[in-house]
């Protein structure tokens, strides 16, 4: 079991705000999204997510006990990771809960027009209006402002699957694009890399004791 | 800012250039006989595109005829004609150039497109009139563009457009307005014309920050005024990911149209030709690619 107080680096009985502060310090420096292709990304996924759990841990419980990572179970509570999927776990998420499904059935009618109107007139900003703000765009090919929503959307809530398997679906689409253009250029050299292959199969085949090409 | 939408001729099959050849020339031959010698000046490939792309869907024959072109006389070329796709190509053609035009009258207040301005008016009038709607469209929606340019205030890049892209969108879909394929038609031409509107802007973008005219890239984006080499190196990616991403749906919607002839270039410009425009415009300085980079010489593909 980890200390959260160890994975967020402040001592124990710490106020909220230096909790807080000390998230943001951390998150800043482990945020995936700035890693790119780079393999640390999953390194840094990993962390963030832990980093995540052990401030929504010392959020709800600090202030009712200082030494609560001595008895309780943290790390375990299943409570903390159902309610992780939908939203911040805030109040006002379950009053906006009805609103956010509506808004998806409008998504996949395809009325864009109320999806839009009703994300305009909510005030509060979650992860998941984000998220949805940046569905509508996605579909009217606001393509710049779709990507701005979604990683927002991510960044707020760095533990969601649903938003960041769009975001990176939002680069894969381009690769695999470009990919068509670039894949081409290098075809030219085909032939030879047949050869080559061929070359290395007998090869092995030979020290294998067995013979691919019989000539050579 | 037209001109972007163009084949990768290295990639394209003989008979595929030659067949694209054939419609750019009937188009110009469309041009000079529905509206007259002057507006042939303001011919494009992007309308050869539109014309190969709307005359794909119909069932006609290709109506192929030999004829000797007075800009290259030596040569007999390959032309198609008596199309309808030519015509409407040929039609928006003349008048987006029209409008295009008076906003430069607008704009930089030159003798030159004043005067062009006028003789195209003329000749904008002999339109047919059940294209009247595309002029009134098109009329409407660049004027709202040069407005929303003179005051480029809190726009995003997706808001100002949008404009374009939505004008472009209806020219498209505007040909086959009944057929159950219009959704897909409109969204093609919309990711084009915003491809087409902000890749413009970013090949201009180098010549306007030294002129200190309007560009919509700078405006929206370079606040701190920062000189083009720098500026263009934060902004890059950023437009490369928008440019990719329309280019990308234009295909998508490609690929859901029911297409009856023109497949090979169709796909060969929509996959690899706008890529290799937007590598062009991204690497200008350092192109020399083996084989796509021969023809970047003379700065034109075809």
């Amino acid at each position: 079991m980890i200390d959260p107080y160890e994975v967020l680096g402040v001592r124990k009985g710490t106020s909220k705000e230096d909790i807080k502060k000390a998230y943001r310090e951390q998150a800043k420096k482990y945020h995936p999204d700035q890693y790119g292709d780079n393999p640390l990304k999953d390194l840094a996924e990993e962390k963030m997510q832990e980093l995540n759990e052990a401030y929504d841990y010392l959020m709800k419980n600090s202030s009712s006990s200082s030494s609560s990572s001595s008895s309780s179970s943290y790390g375990s509570s299943t409570d903390y990771n159902s309610s992780n999927n939908y939203g911040s776990s805030s109040n006002s998420d379950y009053t906006n809960k009805d609103i956010y499904q509506s808004i998806r059935m409008d998504l996949n009618s395809g009325n864009l027009a109320s999806a839009e109107q009703k994300l305009g007139s909510m005030n509060t900003k979650t992860a998941e209006w984000n998220y949805l703000m940046g569905m509508v765009h996605l579909k009217k090919s606001w393509h710049d402002s779709a990507y701005n929503f979604i990683s927002k959307a991510c960044s707020l809530e760095p533990t969601n699957i649903e938003y960041r398997r769009s975001f990176n679906e939002l680069s894969t689409r381009n690769t695999n694009y470009r990919d068509n253009y670039y894949g081409r250029r290098n075809r030219d050299s085909d032939m030879g890399n047949m050869c080559l292959n061929l070359w290395c199969a007998d090869s092995i085949c030979e020290c294998l004791g067995g013979d691919l090409i019989s000539c050579c | 800012m037209f001109g972007y939408v163009t084949p990768c001729k290295m990639e394209l099959k003989i008979k595929d250039y030659e067949k694209f050849k054939a419609y750019y020339c009937g188009l110009c031959r469309s041009i000079k006989s529905s509206y007259g010698q002057l507006p042939r000046l303001t011919l494009n490939y992007d309308m050869t595109f539109l014309a190969i792309l709307l005359d794909s869907l119909s069932e006609d024959k290709y109506n192929f005829t030999k004829f000797s072109c007075a800009v290259h006389p030596l040569k007999k070329r390959l032309m198609i004609h008596n199309n309808m796709a030519l015509d409407y190509a040929a039609f928006c053609n003349t008048t987006l150039a029209y409008y295009k035009l008076m906003d430069d009258v607008y704009d930089n207040k030159t003798m030159k497109s004043k005067v062009f301005s006028l003789f195209l008016k003329n000749y904008l009038s002999k339109s047919k009139i059940e294209y009247t709607e595309v002029i009134n469209y098109t009329k409407e929606k660049l004027s709202l563009l040069s407005t929303l340019e003179a005051t480029p205030v809190n726009l995003s890049i997706d808001e100002l457009s949008h404009v374009f892209a939505d004008l472009t969108g209806f020219i498209v879909s505007f040909y086959y307005k009944d057929a159950p394929f219009k959704e897909n038609l409109y969204w093609l031409g919309y990711n084009l014309g915003k491809w087409i509107y902000i890749i413009d802007a970013y090949d201009d973008l180098e010549k306007d920050i030294k002129s200190d005219s309007f560009n919509a890239i700078n405006s929206l984006f370079n606040l701190e005024k920062l000189d083009f080499k720098s500026f263009s190196k934060i902004i890059k990616p950023r437009i490369n990911y928008i440019l990719t991403t329309c280019a990308e749906q234009c295909l998508k919607n490609l690929n859901s149209l029911p297409l009856i002839k023109n497949e090979d270039i169709l796909y060969n410009i929509l996959e690899l030709g706008l890529m290799e425009k937007m590598n062009r415009v991204f690497n200008e300085s350092d192109n020399i690619d083996n084989l796509k980079g021969v023809e970047y010489k003379d700065d034109r593909s075809i």
